[in-house]
C-alpha cells in the first residue's frame, strides 16, 4: 500500500493493515520532523512538503515492487505526508512485513534510503514565517549507492 | 522555485531542445534551470537523457531539482 497524505496517521491502525499470521517480523521506519539544532538563531517552527504527486506514488510503487521482490517480503506499506507538518510530527512511515525479521529490517532500510534521494517530494524548512528549502544531502545519496552492490534489478 | 505548472500549446514534430528553447525566451528562469546539472527532465513520469526526443500532444513534462523529502 502507497499513500500521500495531508492527514496524521495512528501507527497501530496502519500495522493492523498488514498484520497477517505468515508474518514472523515487521520492521517499521517513522521519520518525524526535527528541530534544526546546527541552527540555533533561526529555530524551526515548522516544515512545508510539497509533492509531484502522480510522480512520487509511481516512484514509490516501482521502490516498494523492487522492495518485496528482492527480500521476498509479504507484504509493505509506505505512507509520506504532505503539507504543513510541526516539530514532532510524522512525516514518513514504512513498515515491512516477512517470515523472517532480517529480510524486514533490510528491506525497510532500502526503502528509506531510496525514498530520500529519488522520490519527487521537498521539504521547506519554515522559521520566522520564512520558507527555505531544504538542501540535498550528498552523504544521503552515497548511502543509496550502497544498495547497488546488494538489491538484483 | 516552489512547484508549479502550466499547459503550453506547441507546433508539431517539436523537439525537446527546442522546447526548452521555448522555455528560456518565456522565462529568463529556465536560464538557470537547464545549466543546472542537477535538475532532472521527466517525461510522462519518465526520467530522460536524451533531449532529441519530439514531444506529442499531451506530453507532461517536468523538471525536478534534488529531492529532500523522507
Amino acid at each position: 500500500m502507497i499513500k500521500i497524505t495531508k492527514n496524521a496517521f495512528n501507527l497501530e491502525e496502519e500495522f493492523l493493515k498488514i498484520q497477517d499470521s505468515s508474518n514472523g517480523g515487521y520492521s517499521f521506519f517513522l521519520g518525524t520532523v526535527r528541530e534544526d539544532i546546527k541552527n540555533k538563531k533561526n529555530k524551526i517552527q515548522s516544515i512545508i512538503l510539497e509533492c509531484y504527486e502522480k510522480l512520487a506514488v509511481k516512484q514509490l510503487s516501482d521502490i516498494r515492487a523492487q522492495a518485496i521482490k528482492n527480500w521476498n517480503l509479504n507484504n509493505c506499506l509506505i505512507i509520506h505526508r504532505i503539507g504543513k507538518l510541526f516539530l514532532g510530527e510524522k512525516i514518513v512511515l514504512i513498515i515491512t512485513a516477512s517470515a523472517h525479521r532480517e529480510n524486514a529490517i533490510r528491506a525497510c532500510e532500502f526503502i528509506i534510503d531510496n525514498l530520500k534521494v529519488n522520490v519527487a517530494l521537498w521539504k521547506f524548512n519554515v522559521s520566522n514565517g520564512e520558507e527555505e528549502p531544504v538542501n540535498f544531502k550528498n552523504k544521503d545519496k552515497e548511502k543509496f549507492l550502497k544498495w547497488s552492490e546488494v538489491i538484483k534489478y | 522555485m516552489k512547484l508549479g505548472s502550466e499547459i503550453i500549446e506547441i507546433s508539431d514534430n517539436l523537439s525537446f531542445s527546442e522546447f526548452k528553447e521555448i522555455l528560456r525566451n518565456k522565462n529568463p528562469i529556465f536560464l538557470e534551470v537547464f545549466k543546472d546539472k542537477s535538475v532532472k527532465y521527466f517525461l510522462n513520469l519518465t526520467e530522460i537523457i536524451d533531449t532529441n526526443i519530439f514531444l506529442k500532444d499531451g506530453d507532461e513534462i517536468a523538471f525536478l531539482p534534488p529531492v529532500t523529502g523522507g
